[in-house]
């Protein structure tokens, strides 16, 4: 980029602010701090009051119990579940759950409703007991009574084949102060408690667990478990590998990204209101320098703001750098969004759309980073990772942040083919801008094969979206829908934008060009998707489904040169089938995309079946 | 306020507005976005569900059962505990080396190496460091050692102050029964009142920002009759959304109960929710600082009213989930009395604002 056009992208970001901060006047800036302070107020006074609480689940299970019950204690403190007198006609009206009863205070007895209700409302009234138990057990003056089995758990790669491993293993005994941190609230200050009793206790188990705090009062929380590392606690502190605070803290991140694209997108839409945004086009700048000089305050804000999150949650560069790549990805769907909607109400549903499939798309892989190398399909696990302790390897790196970019800078270079007049101030519907958008692409073969090859990232995207849904599925089930799904999210990818061309006569008709078309799509997609060797360096095929998804494109090293060649002329193949369907209207594209569907979905089927 | 005439043939121009608004709504196909969001929420979290208990509730695995090696000198200590859990069996080792290889040999999926330590037993857990399996594996170890640790408790009774209670019988309930009452039912409900309310916003600063106000205000209608026309179409669409989804979970085999009360409530927040959103898009210079005042607002409100004993999340997961109580009919009392009075607060706003200076 030159330095003149680097000078124009500074004013027009300088614009951009000082616009958006004109806008927060005297009047909406008082009115903000107003609410604020009232919130603020509210929330405050009640906490102080002592009265509420977050609890949605607050009272949601009826258990029947007298106040002498000694498990009357156990519900009256739960949150859960409220304590009523216990009436067996309740019972049957199912207005009570659950009903404890106490015969000359030895023989307890418990009844349930029978219902999936009242099944549930026993489970929590389980976990309830337990959680009672510890409490009461955290303020017994003996501890060694109260806590009498102290728990570490390693976690050991199998096959390592020494037992010196374990050696290594039991010496490196990670601190305490790590578990801390995801250590639930409640032994933390239970620990303080028990420090009080500290000189009547033999001092056991001190040697062994390298002087933390396991040797006075109750063993520490075990925190969430970090493979590789060590816990100890108490067995009722013992958590599943679950980075549940960990992911909290994550989505931390992606709260104020919302508030940035819903003012991109308002940026971005006001230009073509009343026809604003035509000095600026009129202007000697380039187009790309305007979308770069509008977006930068908004991509800088973002960034920022996850910067002083990541600080605060005691995220370091790996955290950016997994937040970046989101940030992107909100942006550059704003971007689009703002392109294409009609209205600020047709804005509105757009961003929330685009808030809601994003957050979820990086949120629910997160919740199994433990669990499975899927989990990295989603930048926000590399937050995750960062956030629990663990560093993330270059390919894991790569992995899950690389198709974000790419995909973000798809999307800008589709709204930026339709930053220009005849589209930003005219009434057209969504699908001929997304045609106009894709067309503005285009100019021969070669940018069909680019083109194919850039919408990569997104049928990866889709295609691991649609293995992250059937992931629970019965493997029957899932394997066909998924060969179907996959071979139409490809077959779409790889015509939708020759189809963009022909319905606006970019492309001559004549059957040679269509195959040539054809050819040029199915070949670079062909060589694109060997990027999903990648996957398969983080490790990503050691699922059934993993394997279902990519081994038709025939990445397996025993592969002849045959078999090598099949995909290939698989992807040419239906690529002109749909390249021909494509030169006339939508409903013979349709069809033809159903064919080339079935082929290659046909082709999957025999492929896994035979590695099968 | 303007006298009108209210002649039979002439219909009431809030109504006209509001039919314009969700025609329009209904013809830029938009709200088939919304629909298609909330069905994506809805999936997703029935996958997520089902996902989380298969992960954690090992039971829905039939037949499955995890080997443990058990050595140390407290190794019959934590047998004992062992023999009460189905799903785990154990295989006593003579030492540490032997179970080790059983471990790494895939025999044994678990090692306890169990010691006295003092008075206390050193439980040494050695779970594979693999995934799903790793999860099922320490729940599973974890219900051990805890049923190890009861009876140790109970065995030394005579030093505790207090005897811990026992358990009441094993659970076989579904412990994420009450995600789809407490997460999954106020977000179906409430995400449609936040797009209400932000429409509300785009409806009115798009009039003000492209000057279409001055238009309809040649009409013979008053400010007033069209911010009462866009919002009435704004609380239409919400309790209807919410209605829909209540009673597509039910048909799909989850009971929702007093559907009636649910929708009662949802509308009486969604004239809340509208009425700040139309006061906001008064206050705000335009739809930027609009929108992002009508969050702030949105956000003060939940939280406000969350932090409140009964609040609206909790209220309406007790009434989904079949354990209302009066303070949840109380609770929708309050909103609907509080629905009243903030529309009317609105009113005097919009009564206030002089159109021309828009």
């Amino acid at each position: 980029m030159s330095r003149r056009s680097l000078r124009q992208l500074h004013r027009i970001a300088q614009w951009e602010v000082s616009r958006g901060v004109g806008v927060i006047d005297r009047k909406t800036a008082a009115v903000g701090v107003i609410l604020l302070l009232l919130t603020g107020g509210v929330v405050g006074g009640v906490v102080m009051s002592g009265a509420g609480g977050v609890a949605i689940d607050r009272d949601i299970y009826r258990v029947g119990v007298d106040t002498e019950n000694p498990y009357y204690p156990v519900v009256a403190q739960s949150s859960q579940l409220s304590a009523h007198p216990p009436d067996h006609e309740a019972l049957a009206r199912g207005d009570q759950d659950v009903i404890i009863e106490a015969f000359d205070d030895q023989f307890i007895s418990w009844q349930t409703t029978g219902t999936e209700k009242g099944d549930a409302a026993h489970a929590a009234l389980l976990s309830e007991i337990d959680r009672y138990n510890e409490r009461q057990m955290a303020s017994e003056p003996n501890q060694t009574a109260a806590y009498p089995v102290l728990v570490d758990i390693q976690y050991l790669t199998r096959f390592v084949d020494t037992p010196e491993a374990l050696a290594a293993a039991q010496a490196d005994d990670t601190s305490t102060s790590d578990r801390d941190l995801e250590g639930d609230t409640d032994s933390g200050s239970d620990r303080d408690t028990g420090a009080e009793t500290n000189g009547e206790q033999p001092d056991s188990g001190a040697e062994t667990s390298g002087g933390t705090d396991t040797a006075s009062g109750p063993p520490p929380a075990i925190g969430t478990g970090v493979f590789g590392g060590e816990q100890s606690g108490s067995p009722a502190t013992i958590q599943p590998p679950f980075p549940f605070s960990s992911l909290l803290l994550a989505f931390v991140f992606l709260i104020p990204l919302n508030f940035v694209i819903q003012a991109y997108g308002s940026t971005i839409l006001n230009e073509r209101i009343n026809r604003r945004g035509e000095l600026l086009l009129v202007a000697p700048v380039s187009r790309r320098t305007i979308i770069a000089g509008k977006t930068l305050p908004y991509f800088t804000a973002g960034m920022g703001v996850c910067g002083i999150i990541a600080v605060a949650v005691g995220g370091g560069l790996q955290s950016i750098a997994g937040v970046l790549p989101i940030v992107l990805a909100f942006l550059s769907a704003t971007f689009v969004g703002g392109m294409l909607a009609r209205s600020f109400k047709e804005l509105t549903f757009v961003t929330v759309t685009i808030s809601v499939f994003i957050t979820t798309y990086v949120f629910v892989p997160a919740i199994f980073t433990n669990v499975t190398p899927i989990a990295l399909i989603s930048p926000l696990t590399i937050v995750v990772m960062d956030l629990q302790g663990q560093s993330a390897t270059m390919g894991e790196l790569l992995f899950s942040t690389v198709p974000f970019v790419v995909g973000s800078v798809v999307l800008f270079a589709l709204g930026a083919g339709i930053y220009r007049e005849e589209d930003m101030f005219t009434q057209k519907s969504i699908p001929d801008k997304f045609l106009d958008a894709l067309n503005a692409q285009l100019s021969g073969y070669r940018s069909v094969a680019l083109w194919t090859a850039l919408f990569v990232p997104f049928v990866f995207v889709a295609e691991l979206l649609a293995i992250a849904v059937l992931f629970v599925a019965p493997i029957e089930l899932s394997i066909p829908i998924l060969l179907i799904t996959i071979a139409a999210i490809e077959e779409i990818a790889k015509s939708i934008h020759i189809y963009a061309g022909y319905q606006r006569a970019r492309f001559d008709r004549a059957l040679p060009v269509a195959l040539g078309l054809g050819i040029a799509s199915g070949a670079a997609f062909f060589v694109a998707e060997k990027f999903t060797a990648i996957a398969q360096v983080v490790g990503l095929p050691e699922l059934a489904l993993g394997q279902a998804a990519f081994a038709p494109v025939g990445l397996t090293p025993t592969l002849t040169i045959g078999l090598l060649l099949a995909p290939l002329a698989l992807h040419v193949v239906t690529a002109m089938i749909t390249a021909i369907g494509a030169r006339d209207r939508r409903l013979v594209y349709g069809s033809a995309l159903f064919i080339a569907t079935l082929v290659h979905a046909l082709y999957n089927y025999v492929v896994v079946t035979f590695y099968a | 306020m303007r006298k009108r005439t209210n002649g039979s043939s002439r219909r009431n121009p809030r109504l006209t507005i509001a039919g314009r608004e969700v025609r329009m709504l209904g013809k830029e196909k938009t709200i088939v976005l919304a629909l298609a969001i909330q069905l994506f929420v809805a999936g997703f979290s029935s996958f997520l569900v089902v996902g989380l208990v298969s992960l954690y509730d090992p039971t829905g695995v039939d037949g499955y059962t995890i080997e443990a090696a058990v050595t140390g000198d407290a190794a019959d200590e934590l047998l004992a505990a062992a023999s009460e859990h189905e799903r785990v069996s154990t295989t006593s080792y003579d030492d540490q080396a032997s179970a080790q290889s059983a471990f790494q040999q895939g025999s044994a999926q678990l090692i306890f190496t169990a010691n006295w330590e003092d008075d206390r037993i050193r439980i040494v857990t050695t779970v594979p460091d693999s995934n799903v399996e790793t999860t099922i594996i320490v729940t599973e170890a974890r219900d051990v050692l805890q049923t190890l640790e009861r009876q140790q408790r109970v065995d030394r009774a005579a030093f505790l102050e207090q005897t811990p209670l026992s358990p009441l019988g094993e659970s076989d309930g579904n412990p994420y029964y009450d995600f789809t009452y407490t997460i999954l039912v106020p977000l179906l409900v409430f995400l449609p009142i936040f797009i209400s309310g932000s429409i509300t916003v785009d409806s009115i600063t798009e009039e003000i920002e492209r000057g279409t106000l001055d238009l309809l205000r040649v009409a013979p209608v008053t400010l007033t009759e069209i911010v009462d026309g866009k919002a009435l179409a704004a609380i239409v669409i919400a309790p209807v959304q919410a209605l829909t989804w209540l009673l597509l979970l039910t048909v799909n085999g989850t009971p929702i109960h007093n559907i009636g009360p649910i929708v009662l409530l949802t509308t009486a927040i969604t004239v809340i929710v509208v009425a700040l959103a139309a006061t906001m898009a008064f206050v705000g210079s335009d739809r930027r600082g609009a929108q992002f005042l009508y969050s702030i607002a949105v956000i003060a409100f939940f939280a406000g009213s969350s932090f409140l004993p009964g609040g609206p999340t909790n209220t309406i997961a007790r009434l989904a989930i079949d354990s209302a109580d009066l303070t949840s009919y109380l609770t929708i009392g309050i909103f609907v009395v509080a629905a009243v009075g903030v529309y009317g607060g609105l009113r005097g706003v919009v009564s206030q604002v002089d159109p021309n200076e828009l």
